[in-house]
């Protein structure tokens, strides 16, 4: 009755506290939304692989770039107790020259497992020799389905099949294409162009798409594929596959592989401690405003304990206001959250994710109850005989 | 000998002030008798709220007995006390302590909706109370728009919705003037005449004390004069 009402009588009071609380749960949910934009453009196309575990090669932590496995080491993973099913995957970094400029990607090669991507835009099928399913992040460079990606300095083009979403990789799109595409690509990379225009490279002829037949010789060099992904027998750990592999290999889950290398573990941990110090903030926020509402209003607390209001009569008062207060603030927070993202570029780090949204607004309820109570140790002291005069004590 | 409502007995109050204790009651003893208005007189500083705030419980004595309906006030726990004065003291502020958010028809369910519970009969009790002190046209009406005397109307009639054993009442004509004032001090005694309340009021004002049924008057926290005992 007490806490709602008030609520009513002092609608421009309360409505302003609510906005205030709203702007911190917006910048609450902005904060997990870019730090998940950012993980997620960090490591999106890593951590989305659809495994139970990738395989590395040994002492390279977990680094995509650095590891290299050989025909024999794939053979070896794919044989290895506890494996049901495997896939390899290679790694390049490419530019790619666009109607806009140059920009860096991230070139994937898929060894039949194209069903894990979720297709935005185009044909929904695995791409042929020399196509390419894209991040649409590559739209903001100009790139649409149908285009033909120019690859410098390598020769050949990819043609662009269709758009997935959220494969990125250090903030760059991912370009998906057949494995075999890949080891052309990677055997290309390696080699002068000159020595690929005039060499034994038939398929990476300039301005020809590649077709995916390298030769013996640069294979050898480039490797067969950058990693292994495989889904384990029921039971099986990567731990046990760890220890099943020699140390030759390093294993681990998508999610532990995303966060190592590139600093992720650094910038995790920097991003994680801005959430905290910003929920940090908001409890304190919260819990000061309502602390200098209660200790204004310690004569009105003192006169209904006079009147026979238990404490926790008027600390579940304060409960009610701050439940009503930070739901309202929650909607305001969350409408003014998306409307942020909705106007932010599309390259930007804005990935909202409904769980971490709804573990951010627990938080805040959570912060709110907690900084609550700082106004329970200044109920628990109003002494209701002050609410008589006690002008001559 | 009809039995007094209300007994005080070698009531005494220390404080522990700045400058070391401070005595603000001292052996303060008297009877007061069901249905009648005391009026507890004295100077600023000579112990009249101090008593008031131990009889309803909200002040622990140093010594001495407070005995309402024979009933030790003086031993209860300060959440005992609290029950106790949700159930049979009606309060009345100097200030009023009106809910400002309040209506003055909420003000006066406040009190059967710190009980627990806000039925029918009373809200039809509450709009009856106010029906009597002439704010029936007021009762949606907030503190902030009601006058000092009809504010001071609301905290009586809020005073009587629990149908108090007895009334504290503390300075309730000191914020009107003397036209006002009276009117209220009429508006009280008749309500604690008609149903047979016990009522302590507290006041400054010689002239509001000498219009009680009994008159207690305090300097330095001792009883200069009871008029009961005379």
């Amino acid at each position: 009755m007490l806490a709602v009402k008030e609520l009513l009588g002092s609608k421009l009071k309360f409505g302003l506290i609510a906005l205030a609380i709203g702007l911190v749960v917006s910048l609450t949910m902005l904060m997990s939304a870019m730090s998940e934009g950012l993980v997620t453009g960090m490591t999106g196309a890593k951590r989305s692989l659809d495994a139970d575990a990738l395989v590395f090669q040994g002492d390279t932590a977990l680094s995509l770039e650095r590891s290299m496995l050989t025909d024999e080491d794939l053979a070896v993973i794919s044989s290895a107790d506890g494996v049901a099913e495997a896939y390899a995957v290679g790694h390049l970094i490419v530019t790619i020259r666009g109607p806009q400029g140059s920009f860096d990607a991230h070139v994937f090669g898929l060894g039949d497992a194209f069903d894990q991507l979720p297709i935005t835009e185009g044909e929904r099928r695995s791409p042929a020799a020399g196509e390419a399913i894209v991040d649409a992040t590559a739209a903001t460079e100009g790139i649409g389905v149908g285009d033909s990606l120019s690859l410098t300095p390598l020769p050949g083009e990819l043609r662009v099949t269709a758009f997935t979403e959220g494969r990125r990789y250090i903030m760059a799109p991912a370009v998906y294409v057949r494995l075999d595409t890949w080891r052309s690509l990677r055997a290309a990379s390696l080699l002068a162009p000159s020595a690929i225009d005039g060499g034994d490279t038939g398929p990476t002829r300039g301005g020809d798409p590649v077709d995916g037949r390298p030769t013996t010789a640069t294979q050898a060099l480039a490797g067969s594929a950058s990693i292994m992904a495989v889904r384990l027998a029921p039971g099986v750990t990567p731990s046990d596959l760890s220890a099943t592999l020699s140390p030759a290999f390093e294993v681990a889950t998508p999610e532990e592989a995303s966060l190592a290398g590139n600093g992720m573990n650094v910038m995790v941990l920097a991003v994680n401690g801005i959430q905290l110090v910003s929920l940090l903030i908001g409890a304190m926020v919260i819990g000061v405003f309502f602390y200098i509402t209660t200790l204004h209003k310690s004569g009105q607390i003192a006169a209904v304990k006079a009147l026979g209001a238990s404490n926790y009569y008027v600390y579940r008062q304060l409960l009610v206001q701050i439940t009503i207060l930070v739901t309202l603030a929650a909607i305001i927070g969350v409408v003014l959250a998306l409307g942020a993202g909705s106007g932010m570029p599309p390259a930007m780090a804005f990935d909202p994710d409904p769980a971490r949204w709804v573990l951010s607004l627990l938080a805040v309820y959570a912060t709110a109850y907690v900084g609550s109570l700082f106004s329970l140790r200044s109920i628990l002291l109003v002494d209701p005989a002050t609410a008589l005069d006690r002008a001559e004590h | 000998m009809k039995m007094p409502a209300l007994e005080v007995t070698q009531l005494t109050k220390h404080y522990q002030g700045g400058s070391g204790r401070v005595t603000a009651l001292e052996a303060v003893s008297f009877t007061l008798e069901g249905g009648r208005l005391l009026g507890v007189l004295g100077p600023s500083g000579s112990g009249k709220t101090t008593l008031l705030s131990i009889i309803a419980g909200l002040l622990r004595p140093s010594s001495g007995e407070v005995k309402l309906g024979g009933s030790a006030v003086h031993l209860r726990s300060a959440r005992e006390a609290a029950a106790f004065r949700r159930g049979h003291v009606g309060l009345v502020f100097q200030d009023h302590h009106l809910v400002p958010y309040l209506s003055a028809l909420d003000n006066l369910l406040l009190v059967p909706h710190l009980r627990g519970h806000v039925g029918d009969a009373d809200r039809q009790h509450a709009s009856r109370l106010l029906a009597e002190f002439g704010l029936e046209q007021r009762a949606h009406h907030k503190p902030a728009e009601l006058s000092g005397g009809e504010r001071q109307r609301v905290a009586i009639a809020r005073a009587l919705m629990n149908s108090p054993e007895i009334m504290l009442v503390d300075e309730p004509t000191s914020n009107l003037d003397t036209e006002r004032g009276q009117q209220v001090l009429e508006l009280l005694r008749d309500q604690v005449h008609r149903r047979g309340t016990t009522c302590v009021m507290v006041t400054h004002d010689p002239r509001m004390a000498a219009q009680a049924d009994q008159t207690l008057r305090l300097v330095d926290g001792r009883v200069a004069t009871n008029s009961a005992a005379s």
